[in-house]
């Protein structure tokens, strides 16, 4: 796919970035705010969606590379399933964090109140981790589409409006 | 008056839905589904599930839109129809 | 012919199903209450020690299903990769 026109482009450049950090901020708040893992991790791989339709294959292949992605998810996974092991002494997925003090290990006040950041023991563990995978899964699903669709269109030509 | 909000994006999911079976060019029924997921996850949102709003919009508006186009692109845009086909 | 008359009789049957079942359903806002709802509620917060009790449901409580999600993903990356990939890159 060739890059769109200059407008197309210019507005890529200034919106994306705010969905990326909307996409980070559900991650990282997902103990506390609506949201989570999985829904960060797709807010986060439609700005690589957005990127890669506005600017074209080549200059994201340029940009990034599968291998980034793929590690990205191992990590994930790995991290997601041994937070899972760990608290096997009691049960599986067992909250061995929680309240323990450290990291993630602060007791929250019952009742509604505004939550802090460093509560939910394994929980804002395995947020992060599962937006880790959620991101490089849906990147590499997006990226592998992209390059076998167009295996031998020619790259390197001039920008063409609106998909036409 | 939030009733006539809720019967208004109850319609448009209908009206959408209805719109992507109908259009013959295949990029402008792509972009009634896309609309079809964006006032879902607005309803969802007014039965206060945030979570499956979030999802519904990341996934259904923006990713399978995507996907969608870039097999588009692959496959064509028109949908022909056969001979004696209504 | 038939294949209009099978459309008409599928029709009916699931709508008839479909009425017959939305007549018993809740009202708009009261959901369907049951013991477990209001154990989650209760003790979610001085258990998990997670205001969002959404969040300590599918990580905590229910954690098996969210590594089945995660398999599930993984699996779909997987075989779009086998589909997609060109020939000699790996």
């Amino acid at each position: 796919m060739n890059p769109l026109s200059v407008v197309a482009r210019t507005v890529c450049n200034l919106f994306a970035w705010f969905l990326a950090v909307f996409g980070i901020y559900v991650i990282v708040h997902g103990h506390l705010t609506p949201g989570g893992g999985f829904q960060g991790g797709a807010v986060v791989a439609t700005f690589m969606a957005f990127l890669l339709v506005a600017h074209g294959g080549r200059k994201m292949q340029s940009w990034v590379r599968k291998e980034l992605f793929t590690l990205m998810e191992c990590v994930g996974l790995t991290i997601f399933i041994s937070a899972g092991l760990l608290g096997m002494s009691n049960t599986f997925f067992f909250n061995f964090l929680a309240k323990a003090g450290g990291l993630f290990g602060s007791t929250v006040p019952l009742g509604p109140n505004p939550g802090a950041l460093n509560t939910s023991g394994t929980i804002a563990l395995m947020n992060l981790s599962v937006g880790l995978e959620v991101v490089g899964g849906l990147s590499m699903i997006l990226l592998y589409m992209f390059s076998g669709v167009h295996p031998e269109e020619p790259f390197g030509r001039e920008e063409t409006g609106h998909d036409r | 008056m939030i009733e006539v909000l809720h019967l208004s994006i109850l319609v448009t999911i209908v009206v959408s839905g209805f719109l992507t079976i109908w259009f013959r060019n295949l990029l402008s029924s792509v972009i009634s589904l896309a609309v079809l997921s964006l006032f879902i996850s607005l309803e969802f949102f007014y039965m206060q599930a945030p979570d499956v709003a979030i999802a519904e919009a990341g996934i259904g508006a923006g990713l399978s839109t995507a996907i969608y186009i870039i097999a588009l692109r692959a496959c064509g845009r028109k949908q022909f129809r056969k001979e004696g086909e209504r | 012919m038939k294949a209009r008359i099978l459309f008409l009789v599928s029709i009916l049957v699931v709508g008839g199903l479909l009425w017959s079942g939305l007549q018993a359903v809740h009202p708009f806002g009261e959901p369907n209450s049951a013991p477990m709802d209001e154990y989650f509620i209760a003790n979610a917060q001085s258990e998990a020690a997670a205001n969002n009790v959404v969040t300590s449901i599918v990580f905590d409580y229910r954690g098996f299903d969210t590594l089945g999600e995660g398999a599930v993903l993984f699996t779909a990356v997987i075989s779009v990769a086998a589909l997609f990939r060109k020939r000699g890159q790996h």
